[in-house]
């Protein structure tokens, strides 16, 4: 199956079970569950169903297009369900059944896998979702997010969209598959995820491994540092100091691809992107409940 | 109608961390019983049952209900109760009223302790059923389970370690419909998950009895037992029709067994090319990221290009579970045999430096600060065991390398692989083999089973490695208490133990704690001698635990201990000469003999100077020549033969001689003599302190 059919699948399969259909942020980020529909969207007492692709990116695994498994950027399918349905399993499979997997011939575990984000202050119980020896998916059940309980619980789906696409394909690169069919008067063109991606893979991996510049990263860390807080406490403006945040994580990652980044120093890092994002969650939800009261009074009169 | 019955409970839940399901299972049977014998229903056997997705018990054999209780109520005396017309006064008629009991129910009798006859009722309590009382306890029981890592799902408050998604319960054919979490039980329940893809209905279990049947028949082996005997089967099987055996891992085979429902192992293929990484790496990358089991040659030399792994169903009809198996395998490899390559791109000495980036503990410092420490470590006690400078050197060498492999990208993604990677890149990189080996070996034991490096550089380096470990978290405050002992330290001051113990190297426990609080020097936090007191108390409980691993029985051990430690040969020696004594027929009276020598010096002073001339009798004096052989042994077997043989001579002395008689230069010198031998006594053992 090519990569844009699998996407249009699954958009279509989450739509019509409820979902709105999101975008990816326009930010560097590692996981599907930064972008702001996740980490905002999870919080608070409000119903949300939403689903998205999320290109995702991890400095350290960048291969610089060589490796035919890993990569700098890979893209997340994302399903958050608020609150988690009784038949979220039983859903699951059956997105699964509409890619065209045939569970009377596939072997399917789920197994243990706990998910935390210690620079969003997250964390979620679930397993990992093996189909035939392979971890196709990620299935959390989020407890806390940005410091926060979660009430309800928002049940997260992630699909490892190049994953999913080489297995069913039965490919040995991931720069192989292909994305999808350019038509045209002159013919039809397939487009392989190399032709697309291989460049680029290249040039981040030896941007994140050798050319990013220590210095300039470690200054715009204590920037965006100090633009997110300003924006937070100066103005309660969280969705923009969310933003700085995110361009936080990312510059660690970045620094500690290079090894920029000591063991010690570590946790005290994560830690700094963490007050943020959770000084963030916290002004949402008073935000948010703000809001309420005020509309409340707004009805009555 | 029969007076008991079989009660079957099963929690139906989204699959269960494998880690947990055992813990659970059990932490409800201790309840459960708990509970039933609280409440009068006997003492009930729970079986158990558990899979991925299951958590059930089942008691054969619970009453229906509560033994019905009577008790005998005395009331008021008979004088007050009835009136001398012989009717029931207001005060009796009360006394039945209170017990809902008719008068003619009431009878006097005279009951101990009191001066007269009194009323006196027999109340039967009558036993509720047992539905009832599972009706109201079950649920309290099933939210009170003990789970490590809670979690909620969905709007409710509800923690568990999983959504419950269906509860059965049943007494007899009886169900007993308990609500826990909005769920309530019922009579069925569900199968394997891809049963239920082609057959919609959920699974009626009429009686407790066909519960694992009607699972089974549904794609579930309830019984965690008969899911590893499967798995054990058709592993060695497998193993057998490709050529070899099977590498066992009974954890793994453990694993297996709680991760699925239906067992069937599927043995999948791997490009040969893979085998030149070393064995190792392979059996570790299988095991960790596919919990597949690694095939060998008959031999046991080499691998062979399969591996075996459970699959979660009946069969694999297309192919496809060996496919997807073999598929990630190939990309987990790859990442593999990409380490493999990378690391050895430059010398593992390379990473001596990074060394300091990465903390050991606070206090002590990096690996690099440890790295040093164990090489001053083993330089002391090397030259100590050999005059050889090259062997001391290559024991440096070895020292200085031992920790550089934390720093490379395999041991990075597989930390089990620490120190074996070492030694592999060093033996790539064309290291003397002492040198490798040493490095390679050097986290042995890694616990009570596992044996202690076959090179005599290993254990040295293993010795050095665990002694500064110890001796370095203790003086900087960091004892382990009870159960606490986050940084294993008990078990590395067991490999200590266990090395000299193996090896009779002539150090003693007290020589290696002053070389290694030396070394460790500047770092410490607290007084040396603090140190010192603590550590030689610690290695004292590693030393008796070791001899109770090397099966001495528990007398052997005590008085062998008391008569002192610090020389583990001695000691080894000591044990032994003692254990082959004890058979001895002579040795219930020499022991009794010692003891009694014991008993009559514990309020006596006495002089190790015996005056041979002032002895009389010819029992003592007898006994004074015998002493001064048995004090001319030097080896402990010959020693304690010659003490066996003081046996009889000791009876006859305590026979006939008087110890503490009037005549005070005699009594001194009789004294003198049993301190003598006791003194040759303890040079094997403390005999008070055998029973």
């Amino acid at each position: 199956m090519h990569i844009q059919e699998l996407i249009l699948r699954l958009q279509r399969f989450w739509a019509d079970r409820g979902c709105l259909i999101g975008q990816p942020y326009d930010l560097e980020k590692g996981a599907g569950t930064m972008n702001p529909l996740t980490f905002f969207g999870a919080l608070g007492d409000k119903p949300w169903n939403v689903a998205y692709v999320e290109p995702s990116r991890r400095p350290a695994d960048g291969r610089y297009g060589e490796n035919p498994f890993r990569v700098y950027k890979h893209l997340q399918f994302q399903v958050i369900l608020k609150p988690s349905p009784a038949a979220v399993q039983d859903l699951y499979i059956e997105s699964l059944e509409a890619l065209g997997i045939d569970f009377s011939k596939h072997d399917l575990r789920f197994e243990e896998d706990n998910w935390e984000s210690p620079s969003l202050g997250a964390w979620g119980v679930g397993w990992q979702v093996v189909l035939d020896g392979m971890e196709i998916s990620q299935f959390t059940y989020f407890q806390q997010v940005g410091g926060q309980d979660c009430r309800p619980v928002s049940a997260e789906l992630t699909y490892g969209i190049e994953r999913i696409c080489m297995f069913l394909g039965g490919y040995d690169n991931i720069f192989d598959l292909i994305h999808g069919e350019v038509k045209t008067d002159e013919g039809v063109f397939p487009v392989t995820y190399g032709q697309m991606r291989q460049r680029e893979e290249f040039e981040l991996s030896a941007y994140s491994f050798e050319h990013a510049d220590l210095d300039l990263h470690r200054s715009l860390f204590e920037s965006f540092e100090k633009e997110g807080w300003r924006l937070l406490k100066d103005h309660g403006h969280f969705l923009s100091a969310y933003e700085q945040a995110l361009k936080m994580s990312h510059t660690f990652h970045v620094l500690d691809a290079r090894g920029a980044v000591s063991t010690t120093e570590r946790p005290g890092i994560i830690k700094r992107v963490r007050d943020l994002a959770c000084g963030c969650a916290k002004a949402y939800l008073e935000h948010e409940t703000e809001h309420v009261a005020a509309s409340a009074k707004g009805g009555a009169q | 109608m029969s007076a008991n019955s079989t009660f079957l409970l099963e929690l139906h839940c989204e699959e269960i961390p494998a880690r947990f399901l055992k813990p659970l299972t059990e932490d409800f049977e201790t309840a459960f019983t708990a509970w039933a014998s609280a409440q009068g229903l006997g003492a009930v056997a729970l079986e158990t049952f558990y899979s991925p997705r299951k958590l059930a018990w089942r008691a054969v054999g619970l009453p229906l209900a509560q033994l019905d209780q009577t008790d005998i109520q005395v009331g008021p005396p008979q004088r007050m109760c009835v009136d001398e017309a012989g009717q029931p006064t207001i005060q009796g008629l009360k006394f039945a009223e209170k017990w809902g009991l008719d008068f003619s129910a009431v009878r006097f009798e005279q009951p101990t302790g009191k001066k007269e006859p009194c009323a006196v009722v027999t109340v039967t309590k009558v036993g509720r059923p047992t539905t009832d009382l599972l009706m109201e306890a079950l649920p309290g029981l099933i939210a009170g389970l003990h789970v490590p890592k809670a979690m909620r799902w969905g709007r409710s408050d509800f923690e568990f370690v999983r959504p419950i998604r269906n509860l059965l319960c049943l007494l007899g054919e009886t169900v007993i419909p308990i609500t826990v979490d909005g769920v309530t039980a019922t009579n069925t329940t569900w199968g394997h998950r891809l049963h239920h893809r082609e057959h919609p209905a959920p699974i009626l279990i009429a009686t407790p009895g066909v519960y694992e049947a009607k699972l089974e028949a549904a794609g579930v082996v309830v019984s965690l037992d008969l899911r590893r005997s499967r798995i054990a089967t058709q592993l060695q099987d497998q193993a057998a029709e490709a050529g070899g055996r099977l590498v066992a891992d009974a954890e793994l085979l453990d694993t297996l067994a709680e991760i699925v429902e239906f067992p069937k192992i599927v043995r999948g293929e791997f490009p040969a090319s893979f085998l030149e990484l070393p064995k190792e790496v392979l059996v570790t990358s299988l095991r960790e990221h596919q919990k597949s089991f690694c095939i060998e040659r008959l031999d046991g030399t080499e691998l062979l290009p399969f591996f075996l792994t459970a699959a979660n169903r009946t069969d694999d009809p297309a192919g496809y579970v060996k496919a997807g198996n073999e598929w990630v395998l190939k990309a987990r490899l790859y990442d593999a045999r990409f380490f493999f390559a990378e690391d050895r791109k430059q010398p593992l000495s390379a990473r001596l430096e990074k060394l300091q980036a990465l903390t050991f503990q606070r206090e002590l410092g990096s690996y690099y600060d440890k790295t040093g420490r164990v090489v001053a470590l083993t330089k002391t006690l090397a030259s100590r065991l050999s005059k050889d400078d090259e062997h001391i050197d290559r024991a440096l060498e070895a020292a200085r390398m031992a920790k550089c492999d934390l720093r490379t990208l395999m041991v990075g993604e597989f930390p089990e692989l620490q120190g074996i990677m070492g030694g592999e890149y060093l033996r790539h990189e064309g290291a003397h083999e002492e040198v490798w080996q040493a490095v390679k070996e050097h986290y042995r034991p890694v616990g009570a089973e596992d044996a202690i490096p076959g090179t005599s550089l290993g254990c040295l380096l293993s010795l050095c490695d665990k002694l500064d470990t110890v001796a370095g978290c203790f003086a900087v405050g960091l004892i382990p208490s009870g159960s606490k002992d986050p940084l294993a330290l008990r078990r590395a001051g067991q490999g200590v133990v266990r090395i000299l113990w193996e090896q009779g190297w002539p150090f003693t426990p007290a020589d290696l704690i002053e070389a290694a609080l030396r070394i460790v020097g500047p770092k410490a936090t607290k007084p040396a001698a603090e140190s010192t007191e603590a550590l030689l108390a610690f290695f004292k409980d590693r030393v008796a635990y070791q001899l109770e691993q090397a099966g001495y029985a528990p007398s052997v051990r005590r008085s062998a201990l008391a008569a002192g430690w610090l020389d583990l040969a001695d000691l080894r020696a000591r044990c032994e000469a003692l254990s082959a004594f004890a058979e001895d027929a002579r040795f219930t009276s020499l022991a009794q003999s010692a003891k009694r020598i014991g008993n009559i010096l514990k309020d006596e002073l006495a002089s190790g100077e015996l005056v041979r001339g002032l002895l009389t009798q010819a029992e003592e004096i007898l006994l004074a020549d015998k002493l001064v052989e048995v004090e001319a042994k030097t080896e402990q077997g010959a020693l304690l033969a010659a003490l066996a043989d003081l046996a009889q001579p000791l009876e006859a002395f305590f026979n006939s001689v008087m110890v503490k008689c009037e005549d005070a230069p005699l009594r001194a010198a009789r004294l003198s003599l049993l301190f003598r031998l006791r003194q040759a006594f303890l040079r094997v053992a403390d005999f008070s302190l055998w029973q």
